[in-house]
């Protein structure tokens, strides 16, 4: 398959949002919060106005008279009293050059009286949250859910195995640093951007400035990765606010350290996991999680609520009990980073697990494949299990497994892990398809961000449904004020949501045609002289089946949406805060062989497979180039990346020489098998694979350490550091 | 300022440099001066190869060259390689595999990869070109297709 793109951006010919450019364009730059928790005393802009080049700065004072709607909003442009993390935007600066913006940004004079931060979730909870710290000011999102008889799985056991596990925070890293460019003219506020989500930004960017979202219009540009982190509004209200004070465009844009600092990233949590045993079956779960959520967690408890689930894993344990807590600390906001939190949670459970069957004498693939779910299982929220590919995946890597055991060399290590995932359908959307006699025209709002699932995804599934060939399909994107409303490109949803909407604007389009035809069914082909339909009254050209107004107006149009619905969960076995059903259930597996140096502690992958259910393959080479992706971020993770806090909340290493992601170099061979027929919730019964095969790379890679060393390692990444450590423990 | 240090040539084209500011980057010449965006802007730090350019046909990190500073020596960027059959060959060898995804990477791996065949000549092996593109960073790929890609340029294998 020749990507569509590929033409294009080999020749460096696509624009980007760090590409925008308009006439008579400012540069924006966001005037930084010089400590990391305390109360805001002056915004002094006068220096910053001063500075040669500056045409607006712009602090909370000032959206006094410039826009007053932006005032005392629940996510306020500016803090107004406190600031709340070390670089938060408390003023923002217009000016004819980028050098000038980032001068006078760095002119104005912010006072602030300093208090101790909150760096990390044990500087706040030193011990476990007691009774009642779910109504700390400290605490974001607390959540508290299970069922059966915990105590009395735990009284029962024959054997409890009880860890600790804490994982670091990881950032995006898409290479593309965050850029937009606004513009305010006539009472429309526009701005262009890079984003993952053009009608989310639409719709935050109303809330922050206090503004009708129908007088905001959102555009997209080609996405230089998203990876989560351009899923939400974040630099584009500040530069509206900026192109509204200058009466100019402005384009604002991140520096890559900036985008270390204030990105909005998974951070470090603590996880403790008790399991109860009766001989080799396992009883009764407990999870605790302490999750640091920054200074905030937009979309709520989703981090928590939805993340506790991995903790629970794909299988069938008993009694359970949850209860985890997003702990405020003075950080950015916490973001989504694909499948967020969830690797981590993968790496704990799956750590846990294979210490746990190491204890019991039990292989740990065949103590997972006793455990796991089957269709028709129950989650610990009582929701029924549907398709799973769970069982097939680990007898695969099983087979693997014994396939490489006798190669594996000494000091080499051999480890697997289970992931778990559901499909994001429960963001809806919506499509409208357009087809006139030469072609079929599918419109929508969002843009390409790499996987191909926007550009080749798409026309894939529209060139399936109609059965067209995919040449004669044209994907148009166009912003929020002419395309149909949709959720965005995020939590693998894409071709899943999407695709159904499309395969349902399919239907209605050739109902209509089957009625004009004179009866049906009918289905489109392509004919001597454009496309034609073909049913039980013959064939006819579509142009001859089109009305005067489709034929003048651009063809016959039919919308699709698709808003998925989840089983429902059972409320009476959810405690406090919001639980998330699953849409449908997908299965990753990994199998990793690593070489353990001894002296310095350093982990090698040498060889790897990953067996990824797929429901059903729409685009092959699309689906691996996501599982090739993914594992190895899964790597990075696994050993490298982390953010590094000061105790002072200061980030430590905000550069990609310091917070090191994989290189060519770094890359193990890597096996894929797809596996198909466990379907799931998007067209055709495929599941979405943009998340799913990050999931089990760091507890692969971590089981694997183990299988090496007989030690095992429990925070995350595995670094040098701390192999070494584990290796001397007593 | 200090003196004019002369003509900086661009994509065989002369670039006066007697007004550009002595802190100005190749970097921001080439983008926003004369409207070459291929070469892309990441981590303004030297540590991704995004911004990848040929100075004289060696590689060369625009972000950290400053563009008064430069000898007068050709510039080459993705867009002066078009026509290029080196070039031809790495876009083909890339699209076969598929060795891009969301394309920030792709102009800093393309004007490096022809930049190296160029330098090393063809029987240059996979290892060598490994090595010196590992500092050019990929987020999407895992750079399982580059690698394939980089396989079918490096004819002197293994």
């Amino acid at each position: 398959m020749t990507r569509p793109d590929a033409a294009g951006k080999l020749r460096g010919a696509v624009t980007f949002g760090t590409d925008l450019e308009r006439p008579g364009m400012l540069w924006g730059a966001l005037v930084p919060s010089p400590a990391a928790a305390g109360r805001l005393r002056a915004v002094d802009l006068g220096p910053a106005r001063r500075t040669p080049g500056v045409v607006a700065a712009i602090g909370a004072e000032e959206l006094r008279q410039l826009l007053p709607s932006a005032l005392g909003r629940e996510r306020p442009l500016f803090p107004v009293e406190e600031v709340a993390y070390r670089g938060q935007p408390v003023a923002a600066v217009a000016a004819s050059t980028r050098a000038a913006a980032r001068a006078a940004a760095r002119a104005a004079r912010v006072t602030i009286e300093e208090r101790r931060p909150v760096a990390d979730v044990e500087d706040r909870y030193p011990e476990w949250p007691g009774p009642g710290a779910a109504s700390d000011p400290g605490v974001i999102a607390h959540v508290r859910a299970g069922h059966g008889n915990v105590a009395s799985a735990f009284a029962r056991a024959t054997l409890v195995h009880s860890e600790t596990y804490r994982t670091s925070g990881v950032c995006q890293v898409a290479l593309e640093p965050h850029a937009c460019v606004a513009e305010v003219s006539d009472g429309v506020w526009r701005v262009t951007s890079s984003t993952q989500t053009p009608f989310g930004v639409r719709d935050d960017t109303a809330e922050i400035l206090g503004l009708p979202a129908e007088t905001i219009v959102v555009d997209g540009t080609w996405v230089g990765g998203g990876f989560g982190g351009k899923g939400a509004a974040f630099l584009e209200p500040y530069a509206l606010a900026l192109a509204r004070a200058s009466g100019r465009p402005v384009e604002l844009a991140l520096s890559y350290r900036e985008e270390f600092r204030l990105g909005r990233s998974t951070l470090a949590a603590v996880i403790r996991l008790d399991t109860a045993v009766i001989d080799r079956t396992i009883v009764g779960r407990r999870v605790r999680l302490l999750l640091d959520t920054g200074s905030s967690l937009p979309g709520r408890d989703f981090a928590t609520g939805y993340s506790i689930g991995f903790l629970v894993g794909p299988y069938r344990c008993g009694a359970v009990e949850v209860e985890g807590f997003g702990v405020r600390t003075n950080k950015p906001p916490f973001g989504p980073h694909r499948a967020p939190f969830a690797p981590q949670c993968v790496f704990a459970l799956e750590s846990h697990l294979d210490g746990l069957a190491r204890r019991l004498g039990v292989d740990p693939l065949e103590f997972r494949l006793a455990h796991v779910w089957r269709e028709g299982d129950e989650t610990f929220l009582g929701q029924k299990v549907g398709p799973f590919g769970g069982e097939r995946a680990l007898r695969a890597a099983a087979e693997r497994a014994r396939a490489w055991r006798p190669s594996v060399a000494e000091g080499h290590g051999l480890g697997a892990a289970l992931g778990f995932w559901s499909t994001g359908t429960g963001a809806g959307g919506e499509v409208r398809l357009r087809l006139d006699g030469r072609a079929l025209r599918l419109e929508q709002v969002e843009r390409e961000i790499g996987s191909g699932s926007v550009i080749a995804g798409l026309t894939a599934v529209a060139a399936r449904a109609t059965g067209l060939p995919a040449r004669l399909v044209r994907l148009v994107a166009s912003d929020t004020a002419t395309a149909p409303v949709d959720s965005g490109v995020f939590g693998s949803r894409t071709v899943a949501a999407l695709g159904r909407a499309i395969v349902q604007a399919n239907e209605k389009l050739l109902a209509t045609l089957a009625r004009r035809a004179g009866g049906g069914p009918v289905r489109l082909e392509e004919g001597a002289d454009g496309i034609d339909v073909v049913g039980p009254a013959g064939r006819r050209p579509v142009a001859e089946l089109l009305t005067p107004e489709e034929r003048d107006g651009g063809g016959l149009v039919a919308e699709g949406r698709h808003y998925g619905n989840a089983p429902p969960i059972d409320p009476s076995r959810v405690e406090d805060g919001t639980f998330y059903p699953y849409t449908d259930f997908t299965a990753s597996v990994d199998l990793a062989e690593v070489e353990v140096d001894p002296e310095t502690g350093s982990v090698r992958v040498v060889r790897a497979a990953a067996f990824q259910d797929v429901g059903a393959v729409i685009s092959e080479p699309l689906v691996r180039a996501q599982v090739e992706g993914g594992f190895v971020m899964g790597l990075g993770e696994a050993l490298t990346e982390e953010t590094l806090w000061s105790p002072d909340a200061t980030l430590l290493n905000p550069s990609l020489l310091d917070y090191r992601i994989p290189t060519l170099l770094d890359v193990p061979p890597l096996e894929i098998t797809l596996l198909e027929g466990a379907p799931g919730a998007g067209p055709f019964g495929a599941k979405g694979v943009g998340e799913p095969p990050i999931l089990a790379v760091p507890a692969a890679v971590a089981n694997a350490v183990a299988d090496a060393t007989g030690r095992r390692v429990r925070d995350l990444p595995l670094t040098p550091e701390r192999v070494s450590r584990a290796l001397i423990r007593p | 300022m200090s003196a004019d240090p002369g003509p900086l040539e661009v994509n065989g084209r002369p670039v006066e440099r007697a007004s550009i500011p002595d802190d100005e980057r190749l970097l921001d010449t080439l983008r926003w001066r004369l409207g070459l965006k291929g070469t892309k802007e990441g981590c303004r730090s030297g540590d991704c190869g995004a911004c990848t350019v040929l100075l004289a046909g060696e590689t060369v990190l625009s972000c950290l060259a400053l563009t008064r500073d430069l000898p007068a020596l050709p510039v080459t960027t993705i867009e002066g390689i078009e026509e290029d059959p080196v070039a031809i060959a790495v876009r083909e060898a890339f699209t076969a595999e598929a060795a891009l995804q969301c394309g920030y990477c792709t102009p800093g791996f393309v004007v490096a990869t022809v930049g190296l065949l160029k330098e090393l000549g063809p029987d240059v092996g996979v290892d060598r070109l490994r090595e010196e593109l590992a500092g050019n960073l990929c987020r999407c790929t895992g750079y399982a297709a580059i690698d394939r890609a980089i396989r079918r340029l490096a004819r002197g294998g293994p």
